[in-house]
């Protein structure tokens, strides 16, 4: 209890303590002895609880003397009653509190807004301001809440995952920043002629007319904003209270609206500003889903949430607030048709990127798509779900064909990723969820790795641009490794996002969930195409590069390669996680809604008014039962891709000691009329030089924007919309 | 699949598979030259030609493209094991698919033109068969219940009679899987229709020695895939299997002697609309009829 205080309260003073602190070098200390704190109290959290049954917790039992914590339902319900009486309890502080924030972000919001001149993300926040009144002042002020906190296994994944390799991008962001820095320091970014600046450019410009404007170092700003991500982050994964995960959402959307707007550049405020559009949608949904949620069912936590609908009586009760979540999780996960902002905020600063799409942000989007999994399955949310994520897999993994932008392939690919993630936990099996725990994993060590590789070499050879990537492994043989490494990790077997895809269709064969699989089939074959051909080129060998990697900053090495342990190490470990970890987690799952009959009982009894009702033992969802078998992978094929995961670790390092050896005994065949043979340049019928180029393929007449974006939107749009009509009209409860 | 059949299909793979390969190989060609007219050359010419290139001086671009392709070798004979074995039909897939790769990337590090064009027409041709592929092992699943390539033996008739469409859909990816004209655009062994030597454009001597005896180890599992379609629990499937997989070569290499070279446009398109047409109608008529 007194650890998920300290992970979210720690990284909150260290943001505070950055926005003071000026000097580069107090900040260095800072970050670095922060982002270590927080991995070890990650970690300490991990062997605390990773053995442990999940454990839930009353604000107001364990401040109100209980030692042992909240483990005891009646000594809770007690405390809980007591609250109410005496208003200043310290659960209720914590809601007050949480409400001022999610209030104040709205207000905030609505200035920013009225100043750039956003009449839509004006009224957007506006409402949301309104509803977080509601829902707190309104109609969940009655909820009595059992239990506001909690820990299971797979918080304790995810706060693995934000804790260490959030604070590792942390960390990489100490070396980028000051290059980032450097470079808009000698080249400071011009107003474009004939349209308004953002408005600090503009006034420096007018304020300095003669010299130009040196760039306000935002640097403080910018951590401090990392690290408020971070606690946010640590927020959501273990509130049960959904008010307190609410403002946990709401403040992680205003961070990244705030990141991405870091350059105030125009093209950042825009992009800034769709992002908070699309989110703010979401929280809207969030919103509105836990309002009828205290109306129908009467509970406002996580726990009662999910094991409400994992019963078929239950499930009409709750399907409009579980389809609202799920869509506020698309909204986050950027899933179609929603994409567009996570590709927007590729014009932030490459740490950002990294942060959003591996251990926050999106993360969070799926997060709560996998908790709700037990309410999904063959019932209109659940097949929603399924098929925005899916399609949304089959079409991203075939725009990022299309890109020769690095980080947009990478954008394209988490966007993806996501999308099976998402459509995992739409099939709402245990295997499917144990996928899509993996997916998530996996995805945030190799995802992390590969944004800051393109990061670090978009600084050295300026350009992120695939093509200028280039023979990489000659100019950069390390970097060109570990960038390769992280594709690896991404697309091929032994490494782990492969294996979890793998699960991902033996679970879908269980489920015969026929539509999922082809898509996965089409999507796969398209994901091998772009990250082979980026893959190859990074690769690529010719002679007498120079070696551009010596400047690289120890924090940025310190970062890569604690990421590619991680993805590597996660992959070595992969039948044991498995078995260990989210296999016990699963189970504890599956315990939990089987006991979860008076729960639903009471909501049931609620919603009809009669008060006296204990009848009815709901049959929980059936997939679900305690005695099934999690893993969709059997432990020995598992520990076959660990061994080879090895061998292919060992390949690379061999690959990285003769790195050097560039040169071979042979010269490329250029037909009989090369000149020179480094440059590819070869006499042409002018008896002149010409240069023999080869670039990728983009197939732009095929999987181009233009082509694949509209109608991957028109359809997921149509998807969500018939799901919501289907969820209301009460039609496909469980089909 | 126990770690002793593992190794028993691993030393019998090695060992065997290039040899049918090989005499494959040679038949391919005595056939193809008699269907264009010609006495073609000995039965063992393949052999005789790795043997060459075996002995040949050592010369390359750089040591990268041999290493690469050494562990497209190693890994492409590790898929046949598994599969020999009777392990896990997707573990096959996946080590097979790295195979691949490491070929492609092998293309890649040499730097040429030619070898590129041929790297990035190879990914074409994966971004083809690979939903086919995939949807083979999911086809397996649904007519066995079961993922392992040992099932099969237990069934009481032929998978063909279950998966009719499926391996009709096999049999199309696997013109592209064996580097057969009209779908060889990677690799083929039509000079008429090549770039230089495609993706084997820089590679010489042993290198190239090893590609053809992967291609011979890859041969043997592909048409290890074909008979998994006539095995069923009796003795009398060996034959049958046998005579059916060199039907099917032999289909193979008429289609390969009767097509050009088609551009990549058509082959990913027919490859999905064949995969998506076969798997889908075989697929329905599984879950509902049986």
């Amino acid at each position: 209890m007194e650890i998920i205080g300290f992970l979210v309260i720690f990284p909150l003073l260290t943001a505070a303590s950055l926005l003071v602190v000026r000097s580069e070098r107090a900040r260095t200390a800072i970050v670095v002895a922060a982002a270590a704190i927080i991995m070890v109290a990650s970690l300490a959290l991990a062997v605390l609880y990773l053995p442990a049954e999940p454990v839930f917790f009353s604000l107001n039992a364990v401040l109100g003397g209980d030692s042992a914590g909240a483990t005891d339902a009646a000594s809770a319900a007690a405390s809980t009653a007591a609250s109410h009486s005496a208003a200043l309890a310290p659960a209720t502080l914590v809601t007050w509190f949480l409400t001022a924030v999610s209030a104040l972000i709205c207000l905030y919001i609505i200035v920013k807004a009225a100043r750039a001149n956003k009449p839509f993300a004006l009224f957007l926040a506006g409402l949301q301001l309104v509803l977080v009144l509601v829902l707190e002042f309104g109609v969940g002020h009655e909820v009595a809440i059992s239990y506001d906190l909690y820990i299971d296994r797979f918080s304790v994944i995810m706060a693995l995952i934000i804790g260490i390799i959030g604070s590792g991008i942390c960390i990489y962001a100490l070396g980028y920043m000051r290059d980032f820095q450097h470079h808009a320091e000698a080249h400071p970014a011009r107003p474009v002629p004939g349209s308004p600046d953002a408005p600090a450019l503009a006034t420096a410009a007018a304020g300095t007319p003669a010299a130009p404007a040196r760039p306000q170092d935002r640097r403080p700003l910018f951590f401090a904003l990392m690290f408020l991500f971070l606690s946010a982050m640590f927020l959501i994964v273990f509130a049960n209270n959904l008010s307190w995960l609410l403002s946990g959402w709401e403040v992680t959307t205003v961070c990244s609206f705030a990141l991405i707007g870091y350059t105030r550049t125009r093209e950042a405020s825009d992009n800034a500003f769709r992002q908070i559009v699309m989110n703010l949608a979401g929280g809207l949904a969030f919103c509105v889903g836990l309002i009828i949620l205290v109306g129908s069912a009467g509970v406002l936590e996580l726990d009662k949430l999910i094991a409400i609908g994992s019963t078929a009586e239950g499930l009409p009760l709750v399907a409009l607030p579980v389809m609202l979540v799920a869509f506020a999780g698309f909204t986050k996960a950027a899933q179609m048709p929603f994409q567009s902002w996570l590709l927007g905020a590729m014009v932030a600063p490459t740490p950002t990127s990294a942060l959003l799409h591996s251990s926050t942000m999106v993360k969070a989007g799926v997060f709560i798509l996998i908790k709700l999994a037990p309410t999904f399955g063959w019932n209109a949310s659940g097949m929603t779900v399924v098929l925005v994520g899916g399609l949304t897999f089959l079409f991203c993994s075939g725009l990022a064909i299309s890109q020769s932008n690095a980080k947009r392939v990478l954008a394209y690919s988490t966007v993806a990723n996501l999308g099976l993630i998402v459509a995992c936990a739409g099939v709402g099996t245990p295997e499917a969820v144990w996928a899509a725990i993996f997916l998530l994993l996996f995805h945030a060590a190799a995802k992390s790795l590969l944004f800051c590789c393109v990061g670090t070499a978009e600084h050295h050879i300026g350009s992120r641009d695939i093509e200028d990537m280039d023979q990489l492994f000659v100019r950069m043989p390390r970097l060109a490794l570990l960038m390769a490494l992280g594709m690896l990790a991404m697309f091929i077997a032994p490494f782990g996002m492969l294996v979890s895809k793998w699960a991902t269709i033996v679970s879908l064969v269980d489920t015969g969930n026929i539509t999922l699989l082809f898509i996965l089939a089409f999507g796969s074959a398209l994901t091998f195409m772009f990250w082979a051909k980026w893959l190859g080129k990074v690769l690529a060998v010719a002679q007498g590069g120079a070696n551009l990697e010596k400047t690289v900053h120890p924090s940025e090495w310190f970062a890569l390669a604690l990421m590619a342990v991680l993805s590597v190490g996660c992959s070595l470990g992969f039948p044991w996680l498995s078995q260990l970890v989210v296999e016990p987690y699963l189970g504890g799952v599956a315990a939990a809604l089987g006991d979860a009959a008076p729960i639903t009982a009471a909501a049931l009894a609620a919603a009809a008014g009669d008060a006296s009702a204990t009848i009815g033992s709901p049959a929980t969802n059936s997939a679900w039962s305690p005695t099934a078998d999690f893993a969709a992978i059997s432990f020995d094929n598992l520990l076959i891709m660990a061994l080879l995961a090895a061998v292919l670790l060992l390949v690379l390092l061999f690959v990285l000691l003769q790195s050097r050896r560039t040169t071979g005994n042979d010269t490329v065949y250029l037909s009989g009329v090369g000149r020179d043979f480094e440059k590819r340049d070869f006499i042409n019928s002018l008896s002149g030089t010409s240069s023999a180029e080869q670039r990728n393929w983009y197939m732009q007449a095929w999987f181009g924007e233009s082509v694949l974006t509209p109608v991957a939107n028109i359809v997921c749009i149509a998807i969500v919309i018939i799901g919501f009509a289907l969820v209301y009209l009460g039609i496909g409860g469980v089909l | 699949m126990s770690l002793l059949s593992f190794f028993v299909a691993l030393v019998a793979f090695v060992v065997l598979a290039p040899v049918a390969g090989c005499l494959l190989a040679g038949a391919d060609r005595v056939i193809s030259a008699r269907l264009q007219g010609r006495v073609g050359p000995p039965l063992l010419q393949p052999w005789h030609d790795v043997r060459k290139l075996m002995a040949k001086e050592d010369r390359a671009l750089n040591g990268f493209i041999g290493f690469y392709v050494l562990l497209a070798l190693l890994f492409a004979i590790l898929a046949g094991a598994f599969f020999f074995a009777g392990g896990n039909f997707l573990l096959v897939v996946f080590v097979l698919t790295l195979s691949t790769l490491f070929f492609i990337v092998a293309a890649f590090s040499a730097r040429s033109p030619y070898a590129e064009i041929g790297a990035e027409r190879e990914i074409i041709q994966v971004a083809s068969y690979e939903p086919m592929v995939i949807l083979l092992t999911v086809s397996f699943f649904l007519a066995t219940g079961s993922f392992d390539i040992s099932a099969v033996l237990s069934r009481s008739v032929p998978l063909v009679v279950s998966l009719p469409l499926v391996f009709v859909g096999l049999l199309f990816i696997l013109t592209i899987k064996l580097r057969k004209s009209p779908f060889d655009l990677s690799y083929s062994h039509h000079a008429h229709q090549e770039l230089v030597k495609g993706i084997t454009t820089e590679m010489s001597g042993r290198t190239l020695a090893m590609v053809e005896v992967m291609h011979w180890y890859e041969n043997i599992l592909f048409l290890g895939w074909v008979a998994l379609f006539f095995a069923w629990a009796s003795p009398v499937a060996i034959p049958v299997a046998l005579v059916a997989v060199l039907l099917v070569y032999f289909l193979e290499i008429l289609i390969d002697n009767n097509f050009a070279r088609v551009k990549w446009q058509a082959m990913f398109t027919w490859s999905w609309v064949v995969t998506f047409a076969c798997c889908l109608i075989n697929a329905f008529v599984l879950i509902v009829f049986f």
